[in-house]
């Protein structure tokens, strides 16, 4: 009997071991432990045994059968493993096929850099300020210090609306709208859209500009050139060198052009920095007397200084773009490169 | 303004490599726009004789010429036909690299041996044009580097100079700078003349109707002139400049304005009717100046006349009528100041800009006057033979004296932020030549501003040049302090920013068009003739007719750009675009510029794929995407009609967007006529919207809805119902049960054809039912929903199917 019961282990492990998919295994068990199974058919023995031997052999009986249904499980559980890992097989697909996909949006560069402009500027505590596109001859001109027949008029060449309406030849003019609006002190920038009659490769008759200014008591230049110099090294990175320039604008005085170095070469000039290493970007000063003669501040209490650069011509440099045009072109091959 | 570096040095000494010379400039405030070395790199080129000239054998146009070198003999091929034996000429020598990156080499030419090139001066960079190679004179010694033996070595500075700057249009005037950043000294050269024959007083006159734009007017006259080219150096002089050549006389004056920035002008004394000047307004006339053009004076133009009539712009050009010409003997020169505003008023009307016109519009040196006339008197005299007639006429009606100025210590450092001494700034202004005495407060100086100074008229352009010549390096870079005041973002900037983030969310690419468009417009998107939006605010001088008004809408922009997108075959296209458009407004100066937000849509509804879909887009994506922008401004309840009246939209497929009785814009398919007039063949959806309206309707998140705990159920229902019956309405009827059980209800088909009458059609809708308090039952759901279908049935005569 004892015997028979550990062939029986024996046989039925091979059957287990060999069944190759589930229903198979179902069948082995059923054949070796079901009701009209082998081991079933084995227990029938059981009462020709003596009273000595019965309980031995029951208790192998039990065991034979344990270790049967741990075989089936644990057969089971192995090909449940290698169904799955057949159907996965089976499923594979090629990931290397582009996605679905939707038509990406992009904000126009000019929008772009306007915004991460003013970012920094918010930063640093400036609000925004807007003003008209189409304006009045005192505030773009007569109020920044430029009446007629000033010669600084010339370095900006206008288009005309009327005798006294221009389209805003700068931001500046946003500059008078506020201060006549508040008392100092004043933390503004001002973005927006300006035009100048002059169109090549190098200009176009409309562009962007970014406009700000501070008036507070004990402004000094060197505050300018905090404030500047914090800007060029945030927006461009802060190993890049900024040098500050005697210039002229009728609005300003002392009037600085502002000159980081150029990111194209490093400072060991090319032909974007025309080899001087070094490249326009801002141009700004110690906002003129007569500027605040005219919006009603007064210089001995209040001092303050504005800045003006091109958004182009930071986009241009920010993102390696050579020609203006292509600003206004509005290529969607251009346009989606800023997504 | 070009100064050159052996100019400068005739005037200041200094140490300095060019290079060094470069950047002080720039950092002065006079930028170096180009710095360019004569010669440099040109030692291979060397004074060389020819020792014979004969035909090259196989080519016409070709000669061979044998060249001492002064170190030995080589063989040249030449191309050149006015080469002589014995003549002195510029030779090339091999391995030389010429301008323009031209290396000469050793080489055959038409089986001749050429060891080096002849060169012009063209070659050389020392012309734009020449006629054949350079003779040199026949003084110079063989074999030394030509630019060395000329004198040419030399270096150019283009200065872009900003137009306060008027004192440094002149070589003087640089060089005053120079002096002042090396502690140098500047010799500022003084004529001295022989005079001889009669007193120019008897001889001619000057007088002064005007002394309001001439306060001044100085003549000499110079007899027994002869005319003719000037010496080398005079003309290589005024090469390196930028001027041409004349005449002797003409180039004196020319040289004297560079050298001192004095404008000057020589007129044929012989010529002058009446023999003497007068300075006037003649009035309306006609008058042809030396370019042979006819300018057409007015009112306000100062003329020099002579006794009938103009024979000089003033300040700007000379007339043809009294000009040098060959056989010109007797020269009256002219040295003159004039107010900078009647210059810049003449010239800019006539559009005439001269060297002269360009000085006296920013501001000649009135002291200059007489100083400019003799030298340039003394030069005529040595360069042309002439003869000087004793003294000078200087009429001087109006005088103009220096100016006057204080500037405080105090002040300057605190605009600065710098902590200078009165000694300090006082050495600083002295260093330009302003005369800068103590006053009797110890802060302050009395600075007395020579006339070569005009941009120096108050306290803070004294401040601006002790920051100048100080150095802005100097200056210590600080933050300000105080904290900002916080002023209010200007109303709806954060809606529009909003705005923006939405379309690219969308899918749309930002484009950016000109403000400025062409009148065609309105025709090209067939606006009615009494649309008043043909009403453009004009540019009246427009660069092109293309830029010559304002836009009143910006579709016509987005259609141009689509066009153009789709003319480079990118025929999927979503553009957007957030900018101001203009409207005149009668009795206002300037229009009101309102803010639109436009769209265009076409093509496929995704980018081409393996696994997208092809379909094209349609009325609905560009509805889809308004809608959604509604909800972001939390704009509830907004109502679309299908009568726009727009003529540039299909009647069947756009809509007007109302909300609250305010129209928010247009949106829909483009005419088809209107795509034609854009060369567009498929259909295009726009919409038009404007923001300060959206801005208005517009609404912050007033608060959440409670999110309910319990399941919902929904329950989908079909209804055939008439053709016309609009979404709208369906929305309308079922929102009309008033359930709170209602969750939601979704049109999810609508379906017209096979199996569906003619002129019916079926929608399906699915309603979702919840409840926050309780999980409903199938009873309460469905007494709820029937009374959906009966609403259905009777109000818009649907039927379940």
């Amino acid at each position: 009997m004892k015997q028979r019961l550990e062939q029986l282990l024996e046989s039925g492990r091979q059957s287990v071991m060999q069944a190759q998919s589930d229903a198979v295994l179902q069948e082995v068990r059923v054949q070796l432990l079901g009701r009209k199974g082998e081991l079933t058919a084995l227990m029938k023995g059981m009462g020709a045994l003596s009273a000595e031997e019965r309980p031995v052999i029951g208790a192998l009986v039990n065991t034979v059968k344990d270790s049967l249904e741990s075989l089936i499980a644990e057969r089971s559980a192995v090909l449940r493993e290698e169904e799955i890992a057949r159907r996965i097989e089976g499923e594979r697909i090629d990931v290397t096929l582009p996605g679905r996909r939707r038509q990406l949006g992009s904000l126009h560069p000019i929008t772009q850099v306007t915004q991460d402009v003013s970012a920094i500027f918010a930063s640093l505590g400036f609000g925004v300020a807007e003003g008209p596109e189409i304006e009045k001859d005192f505030y773009n001109f007569e109020a920044l210090n430029m009446p007629k027949d000033h010669p600084a008029r010339d370095m900006q060449d206008t288009f005309y609306i009327s005798e006294d309406v221009v389209l805003r030849t700068h931001t500046s003019p946003v500059q008078i709208r506020t201060m006549l609006k508040h008392q100092p002190p004043v933390r503004v920038i001002a973005p927006g859209t300006v035009y100048r009659r002059d169109s090549d490769i190098t200009h176009s008759p409309m562009f962007h500009q970014i406009e700000g200014f501070l008036v507070d008591h004990n402004v000094t230049f060197g505050d300018l050139k905090g404030i500047l110099t914090a800007f060029v090294t945030r927006y461009f990175g802060a190993e890049i060198g900024v040098r500050f320039r005697p210039s002229f604008f009728p609005f300003t005085e002392p009037s600085a052009e502002v000159d980081m170095q150029c990111v194209i070469c490093s400072g060991k000039g090319c032909r974007v920095c025309k080899d001087s290493g070094w490249l326009e970007i801002l141009g700004s000063g110690m906002i003129d007397p007569e500027v605040f003669k005219s919006v009603g501040y007064d210089s001995d209490i209040y001092s303050g200084f504005a800045f003006g650069m091109g958004v182009e011509r930071i986009a241009m440099l920010k993102y390696g773009v050579s020609d203006l045009r292509l600003f206004f072109g509005n290529d969607v091959r251009f346009l989606q490169q800023f997504a | 303004m070009v100064v050159t570096w052996n100019w400068l040095k005739e005037f200041v000494e200094f140490d300095l490599t060019p290079e060094e010379l470069s950047h002080r400039l720039t950092m002065a405030g006079l930028e170096v726009d180009v710095m360019e070395k004569l010669g440099a790199g040109l030692d291979g080129v060397i004074v060389a004789r020819l020792l014979d000239v004969t035909q090259h054998p196989d080519a016409d146009r070709l000669t061979v010429c044998r060249v001492d070198t002064g170190a030995g003999e080589v063989q040249v091929v030449c191309g050149a036909t006015n080469h002589r034996s014995g003549d002195l000429i510029a030779l090339a020598t091999v391995g030389t690299i010429l301008p323009g990156d031209f290396k000469i080499k050793e080489s055959k030419i038409r089986g001749q041996l050429s060891q080096g090139m002849l060169c012009s001066e063209k070659e050389l960079g020392l012309a734009d044009e020449s006629a054949g190679i350079m003779i040199l004179p026949t003084d110079l010694q063989v074999g030394q580097p030509v630019f060395k033996a000329l004198g040419l070595t030399d270096v150019r500075f283009e200065l872009g100079l900003t137009p306060n700057r008027a004192d440094c249009l002149s070589v003087v005037g640089v060089a005053r700078e120079v002096a002042a950043m090396v502690a140098g000294t500047l010799h500022v050269p003084h004529a001295t003349l022989q005079e001889t024959g009669a007193n120019i007083q008897t001889e001619t006159s000057v007088e002064i109707l005007d002394a309001d734009k001439c306060p001044r007017y100085a003549a000499r006259l110079i007899r027994k002139v002869k005319i003719g080219p000037s010496p080398q150096w005079l003309v290589r002089r005024l090469e390196a400049v930028g001027l041409r050549s004349i005449n002797n006389v003409v180039d004196v004056t020319n040289y004297v304005m560079m050298e001192l920035g004095h404008p000057l002008h020589a007129f044929d004394f012989s010529l002058l009717r009446g023999g003497k000047i007068v300075v006037r307004c003649p009035g309306d006339s006609a008058f042809t100046t030396l370019d042979s053009q006819v300018r057409k004076l007015t009112t306000n133009d100062l003329a020099i006349c002579d006794g009938e009539g103009p024979v000089a712009l003033a300040g700007v050009m000379g007339g043809e009528n009294s000009e040098i010409r060959p056989e010109t003997t007797d020269v009256l020169l002219e040295s003159a100041w004039f107010e900078p505003y009647a210059i810049r008023r003449t010239s800019k009307r006539l559009g005439i800009h001269t060297d002269s016109s360009h000085r006296f519009e920013r501001g000649a040196d009135i002291n200059m006057v007489p100083v400019a006339l003799d030298r340039a008197a003394a030069l005529i005299a040595l360069l042309a033979d002439g003869v000087i007639s004793k003294g000078m006429i200087d009429a001087y009606p109006r005088k103009i004296e220096n100016r006057s100025l204080i500037i405080s210590t105090k002040r300057t450092n605190a605009i600065l932020g710098l902590a200078l001494s009165t000694a300090e700034v006082s050495r600083l202004l002295s260093s330009i030549g302003l005369d800068v005495k103590h006053a009797a407060d110890a802060d302050q100086l009395v600075v007395g501003v020579p006339t070569f100074r005009p941009d120096l008229e108050r306290e803070i352009d004294l401040i601006e040049e002790v920051a100048r010549l100080n150095g802005y390096d100097l200056i210590p870079v600080t933050m300000p302090s105080g904290c900002s005041t916080g002023h209010p973002e200007p109303a709806g900037q954060g809606t529009v920013r909003r705005l923006r983030d939405l379309m690219v969310a969308e899918g749309f690419a930002e484009v950016v068009n000109y403000s400025f468009v062409h009148p065609d417009v309105s025709d090209r998107i067939l606006l009615t003739a009494d649309d008043e939006r043909r009403i453009h605010t004009v540019v009246r001088n427009p660069l092109t007719e293309d830029q010559s008004v304002m836009r009143t809408l910006l579709l016509p922009s987005l259609l141009e750009t689509a066009a153009r997108n789709i003319a480079y075959r990118s025929n999927d296209l979503s553009l957007f675009e957030l900018r101001p458009v203009f409207r005149p407004v009668h009795g206002t100066e300037l229009p009101e510029e309102t803010l639109h937000l436009a769209a265009v849509l076409c093509g496929r509804r995704a980018p081409l794929g393996w696994c997208q879909t092809e379909e094209p887009v349609d009325f609905y994506d560009l509805k889809g995407a308004v809608e959604q922008l509604l909800e972001v401004l939390h704009i509830e309840g907004a109502s679309w009609s299908n009568a726009t009246g727009e003529p540039y939209l299909h009647a069947g497929k756009s809509c007007t967007l109302m909300h609250r009785n305010r129209c928010l814009g247009v949106l829909g398919e483009v005419h088809p006529k209107v795509l034609a007039n854009y060369d567009i063949a498929y259909p295009v959806f726009m919409f038009e919207l404007n923001v300060a309206s959206l801005i208005q309707e517009a609404n912050a998140i007033s608060g959440i809805q409670p999110i309910s705990r319990f399941p919902d159920v929904y329950r989908d229902s079909a209804f055939l119902l008439d053709s016309s019956v609009s979404a709208a309405t369906i929305t309308e009827t079922i929102a009309g049960v008033r359930s709170n059980l209602i969750e939601s209800s979704v049109i999810f088909d609508v379906y017209s054809g096979k199996g569906i009458p003619e002129g019916k059609k079926s929608v399906a809708v699915r309603v979702r039912y919840r409840s926050t308090e309780r999980t409903l039952t199938d009873e309460e759901i469905s007494k709820v929903h029937d009374r959906l279908v009966r609403s259905m049935e009777s109000r818009l005569k649907a039927c379940l199917r």
